[in-house]
């Protein structure tokens, strides 16, 4: 038949294998292009109030990430995985959660220790690697780097745009965070905390720089929903529980209550970081435990123990919890009575 | 667009394909010199010939008789002399015993297996061995022996029947033309089977909701009565697995090791109530059926009616060959379809659909370190969690594997291609029920 390919050549040549013989076009590495194209309008935000040195924080954040992973890696002898850009990920949402006054030394140590030991080390709990870490390494190295570096993290300054150079320029006024005057246990709103609105733009607000315009992180957080790249029941559940606990708190004072939602690492964490796969809950229902038992615990953390920074703590205690929870929650299979009853395990069956 | 927006849990949306096809209307395909009767056609034992080489056989003259209780009748579909019977490729892989008919092209018919006319009067027993004599078996894919499925023991009291007109797998629309062009001949079918169950009170017609035009016109079909209901399920895969269909539209769950009669209800695809109708009522045993040959290197994509035993290379001839060098050619669908190797290989009775990917289509890359999205666990049907039991198999712990379910796999293969890391769950699922088969039998 004419324009047509011969069907002996065709023959020789098709391929046979097991079904399914399609794939979804979606990869590892597409899946955390995603994440940082989610990570987009936080950074726009970020060089918008805080200036161009935010670009060196960030480069300087990934960058050494990825370097870490590959240098680690190469020295253990294991498979060089940087190409899945998830280390570039980890590094983004590092730079973005120091604020602008951070030396870019600290920023290294940091990024360093969220590599190799939180994410490839595994803190010693087993063998790591993209997956099989147990606590969110972007979460424990800032948690880690703001207890050894305080001071770094208590140089708040308000932001002066693009324009202000390292360190927040010359013309920097020092300030606290929101967070601050709400927190110790406080039931309502001082009148030191900025308006809502600006609290949402991020507009006159000091911080960590990816952090204060809650505005382009809901963005991000959109695009991750629609993309299907994170259950949008995480970040909801988490930022509900905890605005539910502050409701209660405040008497169902409402400014309190979204003053709350709209301070400190809240929703940062609950969209990039409560999502994270290997650190998160597996199951279904998992989830739902962990993103709302990640917000009831944020929420006491910043009342009852006094602890204004308390989402990340929230998040590693809920990392370690979630093997726990994963394994009393594992779905009821189709046509039995009871969920399997086996021990969880995620470490990495073809690892060493 | 390959996701739907929403985040859904329990199926997973592979592009559909389906336009290829789906508004075409079934022609006849061209019958070739050389016929193949595989004497394996189903699930069961195989059929015994009965013919030698050298006899004349008509076309529906029995050719090879049934194995067993469950097994299958295998007629000729088409008159002309047996020239060989001898070990031949097959659909899923392997080589079986195959009676090669060489067609005269004069197509004298066989007696009829019962005297045509069905009447209301014919007694369940009737019914049900004319329906063994015919030879039908599940036509969506399964291939299972319809005489024994439609008779199950009087405890099972059926009181649904469904008709499984999902097609959930892409590419694949022979049901859905079938469904359109032959209306009549399936709500025949219907009223045949409904008539062996006196519990009976419902008959759901399952289709999914990308199929709007067999909505109406099965709507209109059966507007008379009042047991059946149409109803359209969300275009999903896997929407018209036997286990999921069940759920979907009567809410119960087939327990491990039970079939769908133990909660009382009996399935049947669409085809299959056609092939009822013509046993039953024109005394016509299986032997054609509607395939749809679909997929981008297919020159001319078209839904075909085919006597069973015309080989697939003379069906693709019928859609013009390809256009390009083929990556797979698949008989049924590309998430549970078998590829084939050998396109001499015939058109069997559970044959829906040819499919044919392009070589980039069928490309399958290299799998990566598993990085605990989950997303298997959420587009299983089944609610396994594919990750673990793949990881305990890999592990070599196959009594984790077993306790995590790993039997109750129905291998619709949503693990393995929604996997972003592109690890052969399914395939290492597969593994370990092998290994825990292997072990139950010592």
């Amino acid at each position: 038949m004419e324009n047509s390919v011969d069907m002996k050549k065709a023959q020789n040549k098709l391929q046979v294998g097991p079904s399914p013989h399609i794939r979804t076009r979606r990869t590892t590495k597409s899946m955390m292009i995603e994440m940082l194209i989610a990570l987009v309008p936080p950074i726009i935000a970020a060089s918008y109030f805080f200036g161009w040195w935010v670009f060196v924080q960030l480069a300087v954040a990934s960058g050494v990430a990825v370097l870490s992973e590959y240098a680690f890696q190469k020295m253990t002898h294991r498979k060089v995985t940087i190409k899945d850009c998830s280390a570039l990920v980890t590094g983004t949402l590092l730079g973005l959660s120091f604020p602008v006054t951070a030396p870019l030394w600290v920023v290294t140590v940091t990024s360093i220790f969220a590599i190799v030991v939180v994410k490839q080390w595994n803190a010693g709990l087993g063998n790591g690697g993209i997956g099989r870490n147990y606590l969110n390494p972007a979460v424990t190295a800032r948690v880690c780097a703001k207890i050894f570096f305080t001071p770094f993290f208590t140089d708040w300054v308000l932001p002066t745009g693009f324009s202000a150079g390292p360190y927040g320029g010359v013309d920097a006024v020092s300030s606290s965070t929101p967070l601050e005057f709400i927190g110790h246990g406080a039931q309502s709103v001082s009148n030191q905390v900025p308006a809502l609105r600006e609290l949402f733009l991020g507009v006159n607000l000091g911080g960590n720089i990816g952090e204060t315009s809650k505005l382009a992180i809901l963005i991000g957080m959109l695009y991750l929903i629609f993309r299907r790249i994170i259950s949008p029941k995480i970040p909801l559940l988490f930022i509900g529980s905890t605005v539910l606990v502050m409701c209660f708190w405040g008497s169902f004072d409402l400014e309190f209550m979204l003053t709350h939602a709209l301070t400190g690492t809240l929703f940062f964490g609950a969209t990039y970081m409560a999502t994270d796969y290997s650190s998160g809950a597996l199951t279904p229902a998992g989830k739902t435990v962990f993103a709302i038992g990640g917000g009831v615990l944020t929420a006491l953390l910043r009342l009852v123990f006094d602890y204004p920074g308390g989402l990340g703590i929230a998040i590693i205690i809920m990392n370690i919890c979630a093997p726990f929870i994963d394994q009393k929650l594992m779905p009821r299979i189709y046509g039995h009575k009871k969920r399997p009853n086996v021990k969880f395990d995620r470490q990495n069956p073809n690892q060493l | 667009m390959e996701f739907s927006f929403m985040y859904k849990e329990g199926g997973a949306h592979p592009d559909e394909q389906k336009g290829f096809t789906d508004s075409k209307p079934i022609i006849d395909a061209s019958v070739p010199k050389l016929m193949a009767y595989p004497i394996a056609m189903h699930i069961g034992a195989p059929a015994a010939p009965i013919v030698e080489v050298g006899d004349q056989v008509k076309v529906g003259q029995m050719i090879a008789k049934e194995g067993g209780f469950v097994s299958a009748h295998v007629y000729s579909s088409v008159s002309g002399e047996v020239v060989a019977i001898e070990k031949r490729a097959q659909a899923g892989g392997g080589e079986v015993d195959s009676i090669i008919v060489k067609n005269d092209y004069a197509y004298t018919r066989a007696e009829p297996i019962v005297k045509p006319g069905y009447s209301s009067e014919t007694s369940n027993k009737e019914i049900i061995d004319t329906i063994r004599k015919a030879g039908i078996v599940g036509m969506g894919g399964a291939s299972f022996p319809a005489a024994v499925k439609l008779a199950p023991p009087e405890e099972a009291k059926i009181d649904t029947i469904i008709l499984n007109g999902a097609e959930c797998e892409p590419y694949s629309t022979s049901d859905h033309r079938v469904m359109l062009e032959y209306t009549d001949e399936i709500i025949k079918g219907i009223d045949i089977v409904s008539q062996l169950y006196p519990d009976l009170k419902n008959i759901y017609i399952g289709i999914e909701d990308n199929k709007k035009d067999v909505k109406e016109v099965l709507e209109k079909a059966t507007a008379a009565n009042k047991k059946v209901a149409v109803q359209t399920l969300k275009a999903m895969y896997p929407q018209g697995s036997e286990k999921n269909l069940i759920k979907s539209l009567t809410g119960r769950e087939v327990q491990p090791g039970e079939l769908p009669a133990d909660v009382h209800v009996i399935l049947l695809n669409v085809s299959s109530a056609r092939a009822v109708y013509h046993a039953c009522e024109l005394g016509e045993p299986l032997i054609e059926r509607v395939i749809s040959v679909s997929g981008a290197p297919v020159k001319n994509p078209q839904n075909l009616k085919v006597r069973i035993g015309t080989p697939m290379e003379s069906v693709i001839d019928d859609c013009e060959g390809f256009s390009e060098i083929p990556g797979k050619v698949l008989s049924g669908g590309p998430m549970m379809g078998g590829a084939v190797g050998d396109l001499s290989v015939p058109i069997s009775k559970g044959m829906t659909a040819i499919s044919v990917l392009t070589r980039k289509e069928a490309q399958i890359e290299e799998p990566e370190n598993c990085i605990m999205c989950s997303e298997c666990l959420h587009v299983c049907p089944v609610s396994l969690q594919p990750i673990l039991i793949s990881e305990a198999f890999e592990r070599g712990d196959i009594e984790k594997a077993e306790k995590l379910g790993a039997m109750d796999c129905i291998e619709c293969g949503n693990c393995s291609f929604i996997c972003p890391s592109k690890i052969p769950l399914l395939e290492n699922i597969r593994g370990a029920k092998a290994a825990i088969q292997a072990r139950q039998e010592g």
